[in-house]
């Protein structure tokens, strides 16, 4: 499927040069589709048009609205009341939005575009903006996108869950600023969802869906998994389709007439994560998740921002997490765990350590440890589709 | 990086005794010093040929107006007779720890500047001898007996006064101002005098009346805050011979760089780059110097009209050496060609300097890295 998009040549309505369009859509509709989209575009704009929302509406009663930052682009379908002129514009984005937000509940928006201008009209509340020529409207070219296929909302939006809090920020590694996507076959065809900053490491594995096989890696950049996740929470019963190449990657949701989200991929190699996954950490530490999630937050008050470390003391059978700041004083928090290896001491950065233990559903959480310096393995229990890898901290 | 300064303020109380070391003339100096043929003779520190720079110049080379940050060939004009000789970074390393060796028989307090210069907290001076301009004179005997070199010193109550006062008889001199003395100095120097005011900063004094540091301390704090914007309370203060700041003792450094102003204003690509590779030789060789590693490489351009932009770059490790630090100041100059105005002054630096880290976020250092 190839979703019609407003840059099509195809679809250059006779109006345009004058920029003329008149059409009336519902308050909640609208509404509905801006706060979508308007996310995408950037708060703060050198270039004009990226300011912009391109609407564009149809001869069919439909009309689209795209927002764009050259990487990402969201395009959204929504069924206009009536559309008397077809035609586009583009107008700013966050104008129309904080005006559709204010009008009045239930009232009907007429949207008309003459002379450069977009007039706004709902009760007795009439608003005209300037306009930009659709024509300047920036659209990502796609290409190719050979690779097809579908995830259930529902599973993507998990797989963003899992994985997206280990996203890197650094700019130096771009290359890790996003969710890495690949196939594997290790016994089975699997597609596994990996993201890392250097101190922890989060990955989701799930059977490989069909259309996948042959996919090339790629990695999804931070912004993208972002304003999918919001998309996702409203189409959460639903399949998503994800066309890819090995530079584009387009999530089509809703089907026909849904939201459309096409991102520029990170172009960068992501390091080869398989290696720091430990394989024969032998100290096995089983708990409540969430009580040792309360205990390290509890005593994380007592960190500064200097010192996020909670130190772990491994004992027969209970966990003793502790804090001690130069300013502040001390903390200690005694929670019961499982645990017969040798006692150890071992530290983390409590908020990596909140991070991970906020995903962990069920009722006990698996920490696989070898030693103070060493990488440590968190998961639900073997069978969970998620495993985390979280590098201690010196204490 | 200037949060500090505000808790020097507080740390430092009462009525101290500083004394500011400069060795006169140091590098040219340990010259004259190991080969007598160049001793009355005028003699720069630096490359000799085509691009190179002077990096200190003797007395007799000063007369003819030989500065340092020269271009070579430019000296060479002035002083025609003047003779080059390469830098000796090991024995003027040697020599500097010499003078420190003596500095810290009388204070722990020593903050060294460069390898030439230092500043000494004599409060209570480890010998007991009470005045301060008795141990800058001791100082100065010792290191003249035991380097065979002369240095100038400063005596007053703060770092200001004491900076001043070395230079105030150099070379081979001492100049003491007493407490009670600071305002009446200072309101008879040339602004052009005080750290941190250049030409442009006295030029821009002049237009404003202020050519001495009593026309500066009339100014208000209102008036010099319009003007000069967050420069104007180190002004303020200097003006009434204030400064608070508390000599500090391993003082961290937190950048290695250097900068110059081309002869002509620059714009085309290649000749930047060209000047990019000079001063970038420069700077390695005070990186070497110092044996710093640092993670961010900085670029600073001041155009015709004196905008400054500057672009930098940071590494996740440490540069690797003078190929890697070379290569980024050639990326972050590429960034910003083409110059929307030619270029009269470029500086390169490097910071986040291995060590810097120990005062920051401990998690930085502490947390262990995966990858």
């Amino acid at each position: 499927m190839q979703p019609a998009l407003p840059g099509d040549s195809a679809r250059a309505p006779q109006g345009d040069r004058n920029r003329t369009m008149k059409a009336t859509i519902e308050r909640a509709t609208l509404l509905r589709c801006l706060s979508h989209v308007q996310s995408v575009v950037e708060r703060r704009n050198t270039i004009p048009i990226l300011s912009n929302v391109l609407i564009d509406a149809s001869t069919d009663g439909a009309v689209r609205i795209m927002a764009t930052d050259l990487d990402l682009q969201v395009v959204e379908s929504m069924a206009a009341v009536s559309v008397e002129t077809p035609g586009a514009l583009t107008v700013s984005a966050h104008l129309l939005f904080d005006i559709a937000r204010k009008l009045p509940e239930g009232s009907q928006v007429g949207l008309e575009a003459a002379d450069n201008r977009l007039t706004v009209k709902a009760g007795r509340s009439r608003f005209q903006l300037p306009t930009l020529p659709r024509d300047d409207f920036p659209v990502i070219v796609e290409g190719d996108l050979p690779t097809s296929f579908e995830l259930p909302a529902r599973v993507l939006a998990e797989l963003i869950d899992k994985t997206r809090f280990a996203i890197s920020t650094e700019e130096t590694r771009y290359y890790l600023n996003g969710i890495f996507l690949h196939v594997s076959d290790d016994g089975q065809p699997l597609l596994k969802a990996a993201a890392t900053d250097g101190h922890r490491l989060a990955r989701y594995t799930l059977a490989r869906p069909e259309g996948a096989e042959g996919m090339p890696d790629v990695i999804v950049p931070r912004k993208a998994v972002g304003e999918l996740r919001k998309l996702l929470d409203e189409a959460l019963d639903g399949n998503v389709e994800i066309d890819l190449s090995a530079s584009k990657i387009r999530f089509t949701l809703g089907g026909e007439g849904g939201v459309v989200l096409t991102s520029k991929l990170i172009d960068g190699t992501f390091p080869d994560y398989s290696r720091v996954i430990p394989t024969g950490n032998d100290k096995l530490l089983k708990l409540d998740p969430k009580s040792f999630f309360e205990g390290v937050d509890r005593v994380a008050t007592i960190a500064t921002e200097k010192t996020r470390a909670v130190k772990m003391g491994l004992e027969q059978d209970r966990v003793v997490l502790s804090v001690t700041s130069p300013d502040n004083g001390t903390a200690a928090e005694e929670v019961p765990a499982a645990y017969s290896a040798e006692g150890f001491e071992i530290g983390f950065n409590a908020n990596y350590l909140k991070d991970i233990l906020h995903q962990i559903e069920g009722d006990s959480v698996e920490l696989h440890l070898a030693d103070p310096g060493a990488p440590t393995l968190i998961r639900q229990d073997e069978k969970s589709p998620a495993l985390y890898v979280l590098m201690p901290m010196r204490v | 990086m200037h949060a500090d300064e505000t808790e020097d303020e507080d740390a430092a109380p009462g009525l101290r005794k500083i004394i500011h070391v400069d060795m006169d003339a140091f590098f040219a100096s340990v010259e004259q010093r190991d080969d007598p043929d160049l001793r009355g003779k005028p003699v720069a520190v630096g490359g000799a040929t085509g691009r190179g720079v002077v990096a200190a110049a003797s007395y007799e080379a000063r007369k003819f107006g030989v500065r340092s940050a020269m271009p070579s060939l430019r000296a060479q004009q002035l002083c025609p007779g003047l003779i080059f000789r390469k830098p000796r970074f090991d024995v003027y390393r040697e020599v500097s720890q010499q003078i420190r060796a003596i500095f810290r028989d009388y204070t722990p307090h020593v903050e060294p500047l460069s390898l030439d210069e230092a500043y000494l907290d004599v409060t209570e001076d480890l010998k007991g001898i009470g005045s301060a301009t008795r141990i800058a004179e001791l100082i100065r005997q010792r290191i003249r007996k035991e380097t065979g070199l002369t240095a100038s010193a400063g005596v007053s109550y703060n770092k200001f006064l004491a900076k001043l006062a070395s230079d105030q008889n150099k070379p081979d001199g001492i100049c003491v101002i007493r407490p009670g003395q600071g305002a009446g100095f200072v309101a008879g120097l040339p602004v052009r005098r005080f750290h941190g005011v250049g030409p442009r900063g006295a030029e821009k004094m002049a237009r404003l009346g202020i050519e001495t540091g009593a026309d500066l301390r009339e100014k208000d704090i209102a008036f010099l805050k319009a003007n000069f914007g967050s420069f104007a309370d180190y002004l303020y203060r200097a003006a009434r011979g204030i400064d608070l700041r508390p000599v500090r003792a391993n003082r961290p450094r937190k950048s290695l760089g250097g900068e110059r102003t081309f002869m002509g204003d620059i714009s085309a690509g290649h000749a930047l780059h060209e000047t990019l590779d000079r001063i970038a030789d420069i700077v390695w060789g005070r990186i070497e110097e110092a044996e710093a590693r640092g993670r961010t490489v900085t670029l600073k351009l001041r155009f015709t009209d004196f905008r400054i932009v500057t672009r930098a770059r940071s590494l996740p490790h440490f540069v690797s050496g003078k190929a890697e630090f070379v290569k980024l100041g050639h990326d972050l100059l590429d960034e910003m060609l083409p110059l929307p105005l030619p270029a009269r002054l470029m500086g390169l630096t490097l910071s986040a300097l291995e060590g810097e880290d120990a005062e920051k976020p401990q998690k930085d250092m502490a947390q262990l890295s995966l990858l």
